[in-house]
């Protein structure tokens, strides 16, 4: 078994879930993982794969919504609920919080697989975003501050003489960043590096004849 | 060079010298002048072979001078010329002086003069030399001492002063730094020549001439102060002759005025004003004597002083009077004495009386200002009446009163608050006032009334303050600040309201509301399914994934068997749990009719302490029992019984599981209760119950591990059976529960 290939964490207080769990996914050929509190979850290493989490609500200590709260931020993975008798607060919060699927206790094998399944997409599709962007910010990151400066020029389509003017500097220098920028970026066409700074988030020069008079 | 120039510098050499402090030579020096290094031979006094110093000689010559300076300090400036001569073997010495008018010392001078030479130039005194050309000049520019030869071939006027002189040491003196003359010796033939040793003696003797110096500086000034004094002197008695005269006028006039002021003052005084003569008659009194005592002067005047006090004051006046004649003691006060005055019509009457003595041509007349207090004597007593009035109110009024100073420090504790602590008001002030608080209050209470102490603003705490025997009780404690005119506060008023009482209805009608709340949670039928469900739903979700995962296991290619086994057991072991729940959820809460027979309780209570008997080994619990053969059956369903008093014995061993401090005991008895009903008691010695009646309550329970279910099953067990169920707790003795049953024959009936 490759060491990306997907794992389903596993986190439930009652033992007889947690082993017929781990039978009922490694039967489908996945890496199970499973733990007995939020706490246990939260303190292990977990491997650098796709991931998804399955996620009894009721919990001694932390419970599920807590624990889901608590990862929202970073590079947590999707989650599916599992309750022995969930509310229908308790589900709609969990949703809402962005959890992949709320299955009540016992559940179908069908639809608990399915729920791992689009997790685990989700998850990889999510690494591949976070790959991606981080590779853009380290090629962002090769710029000089006067490039960072130009850009938002390029990107929105202005002329090299119009940009020099805006800058303050001659037109040939800034064909020299423009070259520079793409290089750097390893962008292809400006359409590319178009594409690029909106992935990186970074605004576009506003169009400068709306902001001086005629 | 023309001779009236060279003869500048010594004024008795030539009468025609110029007047000091004009020196043509000071700005022009002659032509063919020898230069100043030609004259000087300074260094030489190093190489020269020195005599040995004679300390005893200086000391026994410093000596000489400092009691001459004390003695005659007119003369000093001689005797130090002639201890110079002296102790240097030379043939003249002198010193020169700075000075403007060319006899009185003064360091702004431009020239120097020769106050006092002794040896053969004593005859050029009152000489001197130039300050700008001149060996002095030249000793005070280079600020130390200068050894000259024939200073005559550079300064020409010097030529003249005979004999002429072969050396000269010339050594500078100072006072407060300035350098303000020199002192010197002169050889006039090279009978021997100045050495180091010389040099040092100068020096010494310059330290000494600097105090010579001060001290004649200081003799002028008092001198010419003195001139001044005596002519102011002069002058005023001169003024003083003309102007006598007016003066005595003016004073007379003066006197004039005040005695008709005085007068004036006497007659228009509201206070009575009365003069006696030293044997106490009356030489005077003012109008205000009559308004005040009902006498008319004229009824006063040569009669006793002590006709205007009551009769038992009279001795005492006399006594006081004769004594101070006598021996000058005063026996009162003379200001503001209150005493007791008597009117004409009898009447007696408070006074305060302030006088003095004076004496008129060898008499001695006595005056007092006398002052009817009656008016404020009454406000005063009707203001302490008031006063004893509040503090009568305060202090028996059925509240609890307190002061404070405007910093937050109490001052003040009503008797009542004092009982009720059982302390005196050294305790409060010693211990602090938030030593009578309920610790837990204490904190709370410092910071609210630091609060309102800090803003001023009114003080409303509730806490529990500790009454004499240890008890607290709730208070209300209630602050008000009392303002001055400009809003500083004065001080502050406080009460104590007892809200014990009402407290403890609070508490109990929270904890009655609890109770309901939790009666109508537990009746509630959908959340005890859920509790259920959830019991049951943990292995059934189990059974039901590892079916799941059994069949996948079972249809993989090629099939897993050996896990599809592992699960197949799993749903084996997790369905006969499931199965286990339900079986005893169906016991507890079974609504089928119940299959009554003929029990007798205390075979029940046997079988059931078989049952427990592992327990109470395990848990080291001893087992006592008092059962009464005689005891009628009852008519019940043998299960339920057991389980009510399992459940019963159970729950007592449970209960003594924190217990070390003594051994753990359950008792269990049994015996005949009214008619022929059974009463069966089961007692533990644990901590007890806070609420005896909360324990039958579904879900109520004090144990980690416990659903809360069974003390409610047992009551719903003795209710199926008609029987009655209590609990009653101690906290010495721990609980017991109790429960009876009807009689057999008595079920039947009905």
């Amino acid at each position: 078994m490759k060491n990306d290939s997907p794992i389903v964490f596993v986190v439930d207080d009652d033992f007889r879930v947690r082993e017929a769990l781990t039978s009922l996914i490694s039967s489908v050929g996945l890496r199970v993982a499973v733990f007995n509190s939020a706490t246990q979850f939260l303190e292990s290493e977990k491997p650098d794969a796709p991931a998804c989490l399955v996620l009894d609500l009721q919990l001694p200590g932390t419970n599920g919504l807590e624990l889901q709260r608590q990862l929202v931020t970073g590079d947590a993975p999707p989650i599916i609920f599992i309750s022995g008798h969930g509310d229908i607060p308790s589900s709609v919060r969990a949703m809402k919080a962005g959890a992949v699927e709320f299955l009540s206790k016992p559940f179908n094998d069908q639809e608990l697989l399915q729920a791992i399944d689009a997790a685990i997409t989700r998850d990889r599709a999510a690494r591949q975003r976070r790959s991606e962007l981080a590779e853009l910010q380290r090629h962002y990151d090769l710029l000089t501050p006067r490039e960072r400066e130009v850009l938002p020029f390029v990107v929105a389509g202005c002329a090299n003489k119009v940009t020099a003017a805006e800058l303050g500097t001659a037109e040939i220098t800034i064909g020299v960043h423009r070259g520079q920028i793409m290089r750097k970026m390893g962008a292809r066409s400006l359409a590319e590096l178009v594409r690029m700074a909106d992935t990186l988030g970074i605004p576009r020069r506003p169009d400068l004849s709306k902001s001086r008079p005629a | 060079m023309c001779k009236t120039q060279l003869l500048h510098g010594v004024k008795n050499v030539s009468k025609s010298a110029a007047s000091p402090g004009e020196d043509p030579l000071a700005s022009s020096i002659p032509d063919g002048t020898a230069p100043l290094e030609s004259i000087l031979c300074t260094e030489e006094l190093q190489s020269r072979a020195s005599r040995p110093r004679n300390y005893e000689k200086e000391n026994q010559a410093l000596r000489t001078l400092v009691c001459a300076l004390a003695d005659s300090p007119k003369t000093i400036f001689q005797t130090l010329a002639e201890t110079i001569k002296d102790i240097t073997q030379c043939d003249s010495a002198g010193l020169s002086l700075l000075t403007i008018d060319g006899k009185t010392p003064d360091i702004g001078g431009q020239r120097f003069y020769w106050p006092a030479i002794a040896g053969m130039w004593s005859s050029h005194v009152g000489g001197g030399t130039p300050r700008d050309f001149g060996p002095c000049g030249d000793v005070l520019d280079s600020n130390r001492a200068l050894l000259f030869r024939h200073f005559e071939r550079r300064y020409a006027y010097l030529v003249p002063v005979s004999p002429p002189a072969e050396e000269c040491l010339l050594v500078p003196f100072y006072v407060k730094g300035v350098a303000v003359g020199t002192i010197w010796a002169i050889m006039h033939s090279d009978r021997r020549k100045f050495d180091a040793e010389d040099n040092c003696v100068m020096s010494s003797l310059a330290i000494f001439s600097s105090s010579a110096y001060q001290a004649v500086v200081s003799i002028d000034d008092l001198k010419s102060q003195i001139k001044a004094r005596e002519e102011a002197d002069s002058r005023l008695r001169e003024l003083t002759r003309v102007e006598v005269g007016v003066i005595i006028d003016g004073l007379e006039a003066q006197v004039r005025t005040r005695e008709e002021f005085h007068r004036v003052v006497v007659e228009t005084a509201s206070d009575a004003v009365v003069s006696i003569d030293h044997r106490g008659d009356i030489l005077l009194a003012n109008h205000a004597t009559t308004t005040t005592f009902g006498y008319e002067p004229s009824e006063l005047i040569g009669r006793p002083l002590t006709m205007l006090m009551p009769e038992y004051l009279r001795n005492l006046h006399e006594a006081g009077l004769k004594r101070y004649r006598d021996t000058g003691h005063r026996h009162i006060n003379w200001q503001g004495t209150e005493l007791i005055g008597l009117r004409k019509n009898g009447e007696e009457f408070p006074v305060e009386v302030s006088f003095g003595e004076i004496n008129n041509d060898g008499q001695r007349v006595f005056t007092g200002f006398i002052r009817d207090i009656s008016e404020r004597k009454q406000a005063e007593e009707a203001l302490r009446a008031r006063e004893r009035d509040l503090s009568l109110i305060i202090e028996t009024i059925p509240g609890m009163v307190w002061c404070a100073a405007p910093d937050g420090e109490l001052n003040y504790l009503n008797q009542r608050l004092l009982d009720y602590t059982g302390t005196s008001p050294d305790a409060w002030e010693q211990l602090g006032w938030t030593n009578f608080l309920h610790p837990d209050d204490a904190e709370a209470a410092v910071r609210a009334w630091s609060h309102a102490v800090a803003t001023s603003q009114s003080y409303d705490n509730q806490c529990r303050l500790r009454r004499f025997d240890g008890v607290y009780r709730w208070f209300r404690v209630l602050g008000q600040a009392a303002l001055d005119a400009e809003g500083k506060v004065t001080r502050w008023y406080g009460l104590l309201i007892d809200i014990d009482d009402r407290k403890n209805m609070e508490e109990a009608l929270r904890n009655s509301e609890m109770r309901l709340s939790r009666a109508t949670r537990s009746a509630t039928v959908g959340e005890f399914a859920a509790s259920i469900a959830h019991e049951i739903n943990q292995p059934l979700a189990a059974v039901v994934t590892n079916g799941h995962a059994c069949l996948r296991w079972l249809s993989a290619q090629p099939p897993g068997l050996a896990k599809a086994q592992e699960a197949a057991e799993r749903i084996v072991r997790d369905g006969a749990e499931a199965g286990e729940i339900v079986r005893r959820i169906r016991a507890l809460f079974k609504q089928a009719p119940l299959e009554k027979i003929d029990l007798d309780m205390n075979a029940i209570i046997d079988e059931v302490l078989v049952l427990v008997s592992g327990e109470t080994m395990r848990r080291r619990v001893a087992v006592e029992t008092d059962l009464d053969k005689g005891l009628a059956p009852v008519a019940g369903d043998r299960v339920q019984l057991q389980q009510l008093v399992f459940n019963l014995v159970l729950n007592g061993i449970e209960a003594m599981d924190s217990v070390l401090d003594r051994p753990k005991k359950v008792f269990i008895s049994s015996r005949r209760h009214s008619p022929e009903a059974v009463l069966v008691e089961i007692r533990d010695c644990g901590v007890g119950l806070m609420d005896p009646e909360k324990v039958f309550e579904a879900f109520f329970t004090t144990k980690e591990n416990g659903m809360g279910m069974g003390l409610a099953v047992c009551r719903s067990i003795i209710d199926a059976h008609h029987g009655r169920l209590w609990a009653a707790s101690d906290e010495r003795a721990g609980t017991t529960f109790s429960f009876t049953l009807p009689p057999a024959t008595i079920r039947a009936v009905s």
